[in-house]
This record gives structure tokens, C-alpha cells and sequence, in this order.
């Protein structure tokens, strides 16, 4: 039976067991962070070959140059010469030979390369086959979290996650943990919780637990391990918790404090065998149920439940509260991608829907476009209620512009008095990470390096943003502190944001603000109601050629032949921009709605560099009737082209009669057009054979309207 | 050995019985080395090995490309009371070594039992598996024929060692065919032609100088 790996139960293990695993872990968790910035490295390496000459679309480019040099390209080559990938044409040396003969252009083939050398192949089977899993299904409900995220997580991840949850800190003198004005609320224990144990596995590793050896000796260890934990388990029938009463009280008492006496049958292992050991002494053996939930929940409250409560589905709650680890931020904010939290991932994601995009059929590069709408508004997601942190202190920056290099310096220079993103140990290893809102993209951001171990870290950094100097005052700079959380989870530790329409930026000063907590205005959605530009189309209906004589109305003949729909797509105005350089490289998407299968996805070349770019291009559908268009519906989006990322939306139009509803999907979705797309709709159905030309506004947001 | 400098991370699985061997099997692929004692493995293990791996056209023959692999070999306990953290461990994996003895008739019947277990862990349905025999050196033990297992291997369709991690015979080759096996598999998996572009067949027209609209990956 497929279970879930992160409803490992691992109860049954013992004490020394469960630390030889941990360790083995461990060594895994070294393996995948060096893997991780492998992946990294390799990302960055293709945005450079992208960057690299390549067809601007906005200029004028023959069809006899290379797409990816701009040489010209001979003529008797010119049929040979697309790639089969991107079907740009390119010259010889701008190809890279495959095994079996065949070539794509070097942009295509690196990126083919990065899909086998990041692993992305594998996981992108992995997670075909097990999203459809109901246990996965409930971990993902449950965490509100996009699964693309945890796409990369192994069972060792998940297993070591819910395995630092054990408080495995050895203090003898319960020490008060610093008081937090969020404790009622409950979830705060958890994160505190992971932060501890998360520190503990810190220390651990400066103390050189070295990460390999051999397996006979570590199954000597296991061996003699085996025999103390027998013991231990003997000399402690001990009371539970008697550590530490904690501070804040739970409602079923549940809390695992992470403050325990030491025992000392331990002794003989070393700190890291100590974790596991520890916990379970702590932990009435009579219940087992109760074990289990220790093991892997962090000091998580829970609402009192019913007894005869399954260990499994605590395993699948306490998980969840790991994943989302400044507590509850994510689940406050219901279906919104929790950006901060899946900071270690965000490239591996950028890849996943990168690929997606590139490979997705139709309707699946539909649901990543709500999914970009989605991430889109994730830091203002952030917004919502977020209990964890207790800001305080201060930060020290500067800003300034550099005329002749065009770009705005950020200089963080340092922060006093911060919090400790690890209370219960008292710790922080903090950074600092800058967007240029209303940018979130990844080009917006920005980060200092981290600071081991201090709440007064001195960066003398300077983070560069490439903006013309007008565009600016749209701007505010949004300057945030963050506890980086060692196993992937950060801490957030107040944030200033700071406008840039008023403010004197050719004089730098330097400025100490106080860090402010998560913003509490409630961001509106009319903030993102904002002008996206004008999308000029001209659409025409050319009824079949057989019945030229009926002009308005041709149902019965057109029923059999069908006529054509054609859409020009001339231009976009106002772009926003989502590229450094204040631009966008946009194309236009379209779908036609209801579809069959794959075939109503239409796309316009990518035009580089343009806020106002010209697209004239044409999408054509075929096998028509007036009468089935009055039932439908034509989607156009505007997209950035991202090279290795999601496409960020830039806004769309849904043209149709405005009545009804249509099937997207498997959903009924209501034909919510308005005003222009309405009338330009009819215009085309009213008058076949002539263009009808219109200048649609962008919609911020193709959310739809489901149909109750 | 973690330091990032290779070109592709590589993940097998040995699985099967326990007592079968594939301790240590893995080291002494690793290793070279040989222990004959039996240490049981608590749940699970890994170890790791860089071994430079020369691509090959579909024909055999070969591009003259090589890659650092890092590989990255998961040992599994057999003992049915770790099955749940094991299986779990699967999907992780890109490959798998299948495990039996030679020596015990019992072990070899449980590799279909093992086999379904991948089916329904693995990342996918079908993944790429080398059937190991394990101890051949032990021949005056033997319970299992090679005629057997090959059978049952070919039933799989897939590859089969008789190896001994005693002696190193056929250690290596094992490992290498499954890693040959995955890597071929991405191959395929990324470079597979477009299958479905979705906005090609020509019903898509241009009105303008441009003759051809991009397919654009993206």
C-alpha cells in the first residue's frame, strides 16, 4: 500500500534506533543542501546563455539570422535550421548535437541538460504519481501550501523534519523561555518548538557529529545504543514533563516542553544519540499514542480531542504545523502560497513551473496561470495575521541614487536589538531581504548575507536595483529582517518599508528606523486593481464560403461547414514592467473557451524589451458557427516570459457575450465580460467578414467566477 | 563527498530480504571491502560513491561524453518491522537494486513481493530495477539456479546479476547497468521530442511577415 511518506510512523522504533536513523538523515539533509546550490549554481548558469544574444522579438529581425547569435544565416540552410524545440532558426554553432543525431539551438539544449542535471525529471514523475494520493491530498489541504513546493522533499526530509520536533535539548535548570505577547494564541508554540530543536541540531553539528562512517562501526553504535535505551528505558518510569511547567497552558496538556532533565543512561552516547533517547524517557511508555505524537509533533497545541485519537493523523497535524513554520501564517491565509516559507525552494519551484510551462499541455498552463496570480499576492499574504514574531529593535541603512549606473543602492549597514528568531534558544542568524515593491518577482529581490548568532548583525551590504530613476517614485522599497531557519524554514523579525516618491535620494543619509511587525494594513484588492495597460485586438468572423449570401445570420449551412475566428492581436499599451530595465518581454495567450482538448491555446512570439509592444499576429480557430460563438468565450492573457521561472501575468481580457456560463475546465464558469469585450464580441459575431477593432483594459486578475 | 562538484545526483535503493546482502553489497561497491559479519540495518542507510559515467548513443556506441555522477545508494533494512519507514524511502529513489541469496530458496521467492512493493512506492509504476542474486561465491549453498532467476527476471524485463559482495564479482556491473538504466530513462524523459505541442498543427495562421508562429517553449 502507497503510504505517505510523512506518515512514517516511527513509534515503534527505539530510542537508539530512531537517533541512528536521525543521523543517516542528517548525513542526507548535508547531501541535498550541497545539491540545492548545485541546482542553484546551474540555474544561474542558463540565464546566462539566455541572456546571450537571442531574438528580440521587438526589433526587427529576419528570418535569416540566427535566433540565438544574429548572424545571418545562409539560405540554403535556412529550411534546416529550426530548432525543434523553440523553432527559432539558428545558425550551426549556436547548436548542440544530441546522442541519435538530432540538435537543438544551445538555449533549448541547456535546458534540457538543467532538467537531467537538477534532477527536475525525476521529480516531476515523482510528483505526477503521488499527488493524485488521497494522504498526500491531505497533508497538501492541510497546509494550504502549494505541492509544487514540496515537490523536491524526500522521505528523509519529512522524516527529519518531524524528527527535529523532539526536544532534544538537554538543559538541566528549566529555563524560562522570554515571554511572548502571542503565546494565547497557541500556535506559537510551534514554531518555537522547531526553532529549538532546529538550534540544538545546529550546535550539534559544530560539535562535529561527523556526518559519515562506516557501517560496521555505526552498526556497533547502533548495537550498544540498542542496550542503554533498554536500560534508560527502565531506570525512567518517570513522571512526564517533570522538567519545565510550561508557561502557557494547552489544552490537553500536550505541549512537549522542550526543556528536560538529562538522563543518565545517555551519557555513554554521544549529544546527537542523546535526541532520541531523551524524548521517549520523557514520554509515558504507557501510552503509546501519546509517544507518537511526541515524536513528531512539535510542542504543537491542539484542540482538546476525542481519546482513542489515531497516532497517524497527529503525525499528518504535527507535520503540517512543521511545514508551516511560522506558525500559521499560511493556513491564515487559505490557498495563498506562503512565499517566505518556501524561500529554500523558490528556485526548485520556479523550476517545476518553469518546466511545466514548457511541457504542460493547454489546460494545465491555465491552472499556472492562477497559480502566478496566486504567488503574485503571496507577500501580501503575509499581511495576514502573524503571531510569531515578536518584532523589536532597529535597522541602519541608506539610500541612494547612482545616476550613471542607473540604479538605486540600497546600503544596509546593520541592525540592533533584534529578536530572536530561535526564543527558546535565544538565537538569531539573521539577514536582510529587500523587494522593490510593487515588484515581488525574483529580480526584486534581494538579501544580505546571514549573520550567525547575534540580534546586532553589521552587513555593510549594498543591494543594487538597475531602475531609471523616474520610475522610482512609483516605488517603495520594502526593507525586511529575517531569522534564516537552518532546515529551511526562516523567521521573520520586522520589516520597515519605505516609499520612494518623497525622499531625497541623491544625498544619501544614513537612517535607523524600527522594525515595524508584519504590516497590518489590510491590503485591498483595489491596491491591485491597478492599470495594467490596453490590449488593442481586431477580431473577425469569416463565415463559410458556401453561403456567401447570408450575411447575418447562416446557422443551418455554417453548422455543417463552420466558419473561421480570427483574432488579431496588433498591440499592447502600458505594459507593467516586471524585468530589470523597467521592461517586460511580453506575448499574449489565448485561449477559446469551451475547448476541445488541446487545440484553442494560441500564442503570440515573445516581443522583448516593450511596454508597448506589437504583437500583429493573428490566432486563428477553425470550425466555427456563429452560433456555437455566442456560447463561447476568448480568453487573452498577457504574459512575461520568464526564462527559467514561472511567466508573471501581466493581465488579460475575457471577451464573450457576458451571458451564461462556459466550461473551463471541468467548471462552469459565468462569462463575466464587460463592457468593451462584451461589445467588441458582438461586433465581430454581428458583422462577419469585416474587423472589428478594440481596445480592451487589462484585467489585474483572471479570477473566475465559478457558477453556483 | 558532498561537495557539489559533479554533474548529475544519483539515486539507488537496495531492497530485499533481509540477510540478503546488500549491506554489504554497498560496500563493497563503495568500498571494495568486505565484511562478513551481520549487523542488521536499523531502517535505513546510505552510502555514497562519484563513478564518471560515459554517455552512449541509443546504438551503443559512445558520444564520448562523461559526467560525474554522484551516487547516492540507499540501503534499506529487510526486516518486516521497518517496512513502513523503507517503502516510504522508495519513491526517493531513481533505481533500484532488487535483492536476493542464492543461498535461500525463501528470499528469491519474495523478490515478487518486493517487486509489487516498488510498483506501488516507487516513484512510478515501471522504474528501472536490476535483479541482483546475491553470495554466488556460496556455491555449494546454492538453492537458487540461475536458470530461475533469469526467468523471473526476463518476466520483469529486466536485467540480472548473480553477484558476491565477497568476492566484488559482478558488484560493479550491477550498479552500472541500473545506473545506465535511469540515465538512459532521462534521457528520454527530457529529451523526448515535444510530444503534444499544443499549438501546432497549422491551424494557426499568420497574417503578417511572419511566416511561422514560434513554438515557443514556454
Amino acid at each position: 500500500m502507497p503510504q505517505p511518506a510523512n506518515m512514517i510512523n516511527v513509534g515503534f522504533l527505539s530510542e537508539a534506533e530512531q537517533s541512528f536513523i536521525l543521523e543517516v538523515l542528517r548525513r542526507d539533509e548535508a547531501l541535498r543542501q550541497a545539491e540545492e546550490q548545485r541546482v542553484r549554481k546551474l540555474k544561474t548558469e542558463l540565464l546566462d546563455i539566455k541572456r546571450k544574444g537571442a531574438k528580440r522579438g521587438s526589433g526587427r529581425y529576419s528570418e535569416h539570422s540566427c535566433g540565438r547569435c544574429q548572424e545571418p544565416l545562409s539560405r540554403l540552410s535556412i529550411s534546416s535550421s529550426q530548432c525543434q524545440m523553440c523553432n527559432h532558426r539558428v545558425c550551426r554553432s549556436c547548436r548542440t548535437g544530441l546522442p541519435g543525431g538530432s540538435w537543438l539551438c544551445s538555449v533549448c539544449a541547456k535546458e534540457s541538460d538543467l532538467k537531467k542535471m537538477t534532477g527536475e525529471w525525476f521529480y516531476d514523475q515523482k510528483v505526477n504519481r503521488f499527488s493524485t494520493m488521497p494522504g498526500h491530498d491531505l497533508v497538501k489541504v492541510s497546509l494550504k501550501k502549494d505541492p509544487q513546493s514540496k515537490k523536491r522533499e524526500t522521505a528523509g526530509e519529512m522524516l527529519l523534519k518531524s524528527a527535529e520536533i523532539k526536544p532534544d535539548h538537554p538543559t538541566p535548570v528549566p529555563r524560562a523561555r522570554p515571554k511572548n505577547p502571542t503565546e494565547n494564541k497557541g500556535h506559537q508554540s510551534n514554531s518555537s518548538g522547531s526553532i529549538a530543536s532546529r538550534e540544538s541540531f545546529e550546535s550539534k553539528e559544530d560539535v562535529g557529529s561527523k556526518p559519515t562512517h562506516s557501517d560496521t562501526e555505526s552498526m556497533e553504535n547502533a548495537s550498544i545504543s540498542t542496550k542503554i535505551d533498554t536500560e534508560s528505558r527502565h531506570v525512567t518510569p518517570e513522571p512526564p514533563r517533570r522538567g519545565v511547567q510550561p508557561r502557557h497552558s494547552s489544552p490537553d496538556g500536550s505541549n512537549v516542553s522542550s526543556l528536560t532533565v538529562p538522563v543518565k543512561a545517555n551519557t555513554v552516547m554521544n549529544d546527537t544519540t542523546n535526541t532520541g533517547a531523551n524524548t521517549a524517557t520523557e514520554v509515558k511508555p504507557a501510552n503509546p499514542d501519546l509517544e507518537v505524537d511526541r515524536l513528531f509533533k512539535k510542542s504543537i497545541k491542539r484542540s482538546p480531542r476525542p481519546p482513542g485519537y489515531v497516532s497517524s493523523l497527529d503525525l499528518r497535524d504535527g507535520l503540517g504545523a512543521s511545514e508551516a513554520s511560522m506558525g500559521n501564517r499560511s493556513r491564515s491565509v487559505p490557498g495563498l502560497d506562503v512565499q517566505e516559507d518556501g524561500e529554500e525552494d523558490e528556485d526548485i519551484d520556479s523550476l517545476v513551473n518553469f518546466h511545466k510551462k514548457t511541457l504542460a499541455s493547454s489546460s494545465s498552463n491555465l491552472q499556472g496561470s492562477q497559480s502566478t496570480l496566486g504567488s503574485m499576492m503571496s507577500i501580501y499574504s503575509e499581511a495576514g495575521d502573524f503571531d510569531s514574531a515578536e518584532v523589536s529593535g532597529d535597522i541602519v541603512f541608506s539610500l541612494g541614487y547612482v545616476e550613471h549606473t542607473q540604479s538605486l543602492q540600497v546600503f544596509i549597514k546593520q541592525c540592533h536589538g533584534l529578536a530572536y528568531g530561535d526564543t527558546p534558544r535565544q538565537l538569531s542568524n539573521p539577514y536582510v531581504k529587500c523587494y522593490l515593491l510593487p515588484d515581488k518577482s525574483r529580480q526584486s529581490k534581494k538579501k544580505t548575507s546571514i549573520k550567525r548568532n547575534t540580534v546586532n548583525p553589521v552587513y555593510n551590504e549594498t543591494l543594487k536595483y538597475s531602475i531609471g530613476r523616474s520610475q522610482l517614485f512609483t516605488r517603495s522599497l520594502l526593507i525586511s529582517v529575517w531569522h534564516h531557519g537552518r532546515l529551511s524554514k526562516n523567521t521573520f523579525l520586522g520589516e520597515v518599508e519605505i516609499p520612494l516618491d518623497s525622499r531625497d535620494l541623491s544625498s544619501p543619509y544614513e537612517e535607523r528606523m524600527a522594525l515595524l511587525p508584519k504590516a497590518s494594513y489590510a491590503v485591498p484588492a483595489s491596491s491591485f486593481v491597478q492599470n495594467k495597460g490596453e490590449l488593442v485586438i481586431c477580431l473577425k468572423y469569416i463565415p463559410p464560403k458556401k453561403p456567401a449570401a447570408e450575411k447575418v445570420k447562416g446557422k443551418k449551412d455554417a453548422a455543417e461547414e463552420g466558419g473561421e475566428l480570427h483574432v488579431l492581436i496588433k498591440e499592447a499599451k502600458n505594459l507593467s514592467a516586471m524585468k530589470p530595465g523597467d521592461t517586460s518581454d511580453s506575448f499574449v495567450k489565448g485561449y477559446l473557451f469551451p475547448t476541445k482538448a488541446k487545440t484553442t491555446k494560441r500564442k503570440t512570439p515573445v516581443v522583448k524589451k516593450n511596454l508597448n509592444p506589437h504583437y500583429d499576429h493573428t490566432m486563428v480557430y477553425k470550425d466555427l458557427t456563429l452560433e456555437q460563438l455566442k456560447g463561447m468565450c476568448l480568453e487573452l492573457t498577457v504574459w512575461d516570459k520568464e526564462a527559467m521561472s514561472s511567466n508573471e501575468f501581466l493581465g488579460g481580457v475575457r471577451l464573450s457575450s457576458g451571458k451564461g456560463t462556459v466550461k473551463i475546465g471541468k467548471e462552469d464558469v459565468e462569462m463575466d465580460s464587460v463592457g468593451e469585450e462584451v461589445s467588441l464580441w458582438q461586433k465581430m459575431m454581428q458583422y462577419p467578414d469585416s474587423w472589428a477593432e478594440g481596445t480592451l483594459p487589462l484585467r489585474a486578475s483572471m479570477e473566475k467566477s465559478k457558477d453556483k | 563527498m558532498t561537495d557539489g562538484d559533479y554533474d548529475y545526483l544519483i539515486k539507488l535503493l537496495a531492497l530485499g530480504d533481509s540477510g540478503v546482502g546488500k549491506t554489504t553489497f554497498l560496500y563493497r561497491y563503495t568500498d571494495n571491502k568486505f565484511n562478513p559479519k551481520f549487523i542488521t540495518t536499523v531502517g535505513i542507510d546510505f552510502r555514497e560513491k562519484r563513478v564518471v559515467y560515459t554517455q552512449t548513443n541509443p546504438n551503443g556506441t559512445t558520444t564520448g561524453k562523461t559526467f560525474k555522477v554522484h551516487l547516492q545508494l540507499w540501503d534499506t533494512a529487510g526486516q518486516e518491522r521497518f517496512r513502513s519507514l523503507t517503502t516510504a524511502f522508495f519513491r526517493d529513489a531513481m533505481g533500484f537494486l532488487l535483492m536476493f541469496d542464492l543461498t535461500s530458496q525463501q528470499s528469491f521467492l519474495n523478490v515478487r513481493n518486493w517487486m509489487s512493493q516498488l510498483q506501488a512506492n516507487a516513484y512510478c509504476e515501471n522504474p528501472d530495477i536490476v535483479l541482483v542474486g546475491n553470495k554466488a561465491d556460496l556455491a555449494d549453498q546454492r538453492e537458487v539456479q540461475e536458470k530461475q532467476a533469469k526467468e523471473l527476471a526476463d518476466k520483469y524485463g529486466i536485467p540480472y546479476f548473480e553477484t558476491s559482495a565477497a568476492t566484488g564479482a559482478e558488484v560493479d556491473k550491477s550498479v552500472i547497468t541500473l545506473l545506465d538504466l535511469v540515465m538512459k530513462r532521462m534521457e528520454q524523459c527530457v529529451d523526448k521530442p515535444p510530444a503534444d505541442s499544443a499549438n501546432g498543427n497549422g491551424a494557426t495562421k499568420l497574417t503578417d511577415s511572419q511566416s511561422s508562429e514560434k513554438k515557443c517553449a514556454c
